[in-house]
């Protein structure tokens, strides 16, 4: 008698199998009840095509872009690959996805769209800010009470739903012209150039942000959680005192502590 | 917030969905409870939950899951009670239910409820994680029949005789679902009748309702039709035979305008009332 941890485990191996003679869809199926109208292994597919189908479903709400930009059929046929060799290991559905990019990255197929996996990586970091914790603006004001032979000691926050992205390609124009309620021209000249740019949602706005070299070096330095001093002595960030009046302005700097 | 939180819920609610988030806010309809899924905010925070917590001010919510995987061999998911119990604590759900399921085997999430082999050794364990659950959460779950697909050889009691044990051996309530009694007793070739008539009087809290679809040799429970006439009989059948149970209209697939779920939930507010009105 099979017990339930190795039923489980058959069950679950018979919906992901990717090999053609299915051979774990043929082990399952004799623990199961053919019916009338049904054989055992039909059973069990209804299963298969309803678990394949939700998460190809799931990775398409959260990837619209890239499914545009391939068409529905070649971004399901692509996703369920993906799904066959990636198991979610979190109950939460809204957590599966993380390394679809580098899928597609590896992904043959999807070559031709040379901007592909980093559109994908700006789409994930937009569903993680999505469901990120809420957080209260930055009162510009409390920096002044940091006294003045602790201003060294400052490091400096992003906001907790931010992601930092930069790619050779214009991903942040490519994002905008696929969105439904675009109404200009949707033709992008890849020659315009990368970005840098940062994914985050402002308590409820979402927002895709782009900026210049300087305040991306200085935000990939806050993230670095560097302190103020160092990045004054090295002068890795550039002309701080212009650039970090601007970025607290932007709401890109969400808080400090003191290191 | 917490003004309905000992008054149990009654008559006949509507399944919140996004779509639906800012009609509710802006137009205060008429229904007596929502009905949420509650992975959908497990989020840290956003959009989601604020809308959530801006439907919970004006109605009583209760909170439907299907991730707790209760069914699997695998321990419980301590990550997910506790995500479980802080949004029960910032919601204050009248209930908290899942399903007669598994979802997960070795850490592996399928996402999709799967039956269990109706076996001593899945009822056992089965219950272990109810009562295990039901302590961290300090709270009774309801626990929903499913709608399947597929039935095990090994199975050596019914699905209803499962659930009879499992009252019994963990104290915890039911949600029985119409529409999934339905569906399972036309694939499977069951009476829901009967599996209507062996349900612990007392224990049924809550009932859900929803459409099916028809495929080429079973029925296939999507949540994206209007109650088919055979379930809406079936519900008479249920109410007469349980009383005025409080219950959910159910819609997750090609998810109408909120006109169409209210008109739903008024044809199962009618028959909640005909037994008011016979009682």
């Amino acid at each position: 008698m099979t017990g339930l941890h190795d039923m489980q485990a058959m069950v679950r191996d018979a919906v992901f199998e990717t090999d053609t003679q299915n051979p774990a869809l043929r082990a399952i199926s004799e623990h199961i009840e053919p019916s009338e109208g049904m054989s055992s292994e039909e059973h069990v597919l209804v299963y298969r095509r309803a678990i394949l189908g939700t998460l190809v479903r799931a990775l398409g709400n959260i990837f619209p872009v890239g499914k545009q930009l391939l068409g529905e059929q070649f971004f399901d046929g692509m996703a369920r690959r993906y799904v066959q060799e990636t198991p979610s290991r979190s109950s939460d559905l809204a957590n599966y996805g993380a390394s679809f990019s580098e899928f597609i990255a590896g992904f043959g197929p999807a070559a031709e769209l040379p901007y592909l996996p980093d559109v994908a990586r700006l789409e994930w970091y937009w569903h993680r800010a999505f469901h990120a914790a809420d957080e209260v603006a930055m009162d510009p004001g409390s920096l002044s009470a940091v006294s003045a032979g602790d201003t060294g000691r400052i490091i400096f926050h992003l906001p907790v739903s931010a992601s930092l992205i930069s790619s050779d390609f214009p991903i942040h124009r490519i994002w905008a012209v696929n969105q439904q309620e675009w109404a200009g021209d949707t033709a992008i000249d890849l020659d315009e150039g990368g970005m840098y740019g940062m994914v985050w949602r402002q308590q409820y706005d979402m927002r895709i942000d782009t900026f210049d070299e300087p305040v991306w070096t200085f935000l990939n330095a806050v993230a670095a959680r560097t302190c103020f001093g160092k990045m004054s002595e090295s002068g890795i960030a550039g002309d701080l005192d212009t650039l970090l009046p601007r970025c607290v302005q932007r709401g890109w700097i969400a808080g400090f502590d003191l290191a | 917030m917490s003004r309905f939180i000992d008054k149990p819920v009654a008559g006949a609610g509507i399944g919140l969905r996004s779509t639906h988030y800012q009609t509710i806010i802006e137009n205060q309809p008429k229904v007596p409870w929502f009905e949420v899924l509650t992975e959908n905010y497990f989020g840290d925070g956003g959009l989601p939950l604020h809308f959530l917590e801006k439907v919970r001010a004006d109605y009583p919510v209760t909170l439907h899951g299907v991730g707790m995987s209760l069914g699997s061999a695998d321990s419980l998911d301590r990550d997910y009670l506790a995500r479980l119990k802080a949004l029960a604590a910032r919601i204050e759900p009248t209930y908290v239910s899942d399903h007669l399921a598994w979802i997960s085997v070795d850490s592996r999430f399928v996402h999709d409820l799967l039956p269990l082999p109706y076996t001593e050794e899945a009822l056992a364990n089965f219950a272990a994680h109810v009562r295990e659950a039901q302590d961290f959460l300090g709270r009774r779950l309801l626990i929903e029949n499913p709608s399947s697909y597929m039935g095990y050889k090994e199975t050596d009691m019914t699905e209803w005789e499962f659930l009879q044990e499992l009252v019994v051996l963990t104290d915890c309530d039911i949600l029985f679902d119409v529409n999934n009694v339905y569906v399972s007793g036309t694939n499977h070739g069951f009476d829901p009748i009967e599996y209507l008539h062996a349900l612990p009087k007392g224990r049924v809290k809550e009932i859900h309702l929803a459409g099916y679809e028809e495929q080429n040799n079973y029925l296939f429970d999507t949540h994206g039709y209007r109650v088919h006439p055979p379930v809406w009989d079936l519900y008479q059948a249920t109410i007469e035979y349980l009383g005025p149970i409080p219950t959910l209209i159910e819609w997750d697939n090609d998810i109408p305008p909120f006109e169409t779920l209210l008109d739903e939930a008024g044809l199962a507010q009618r028959v909640l009332d005909s037994m008011d009105a016979a009682a």
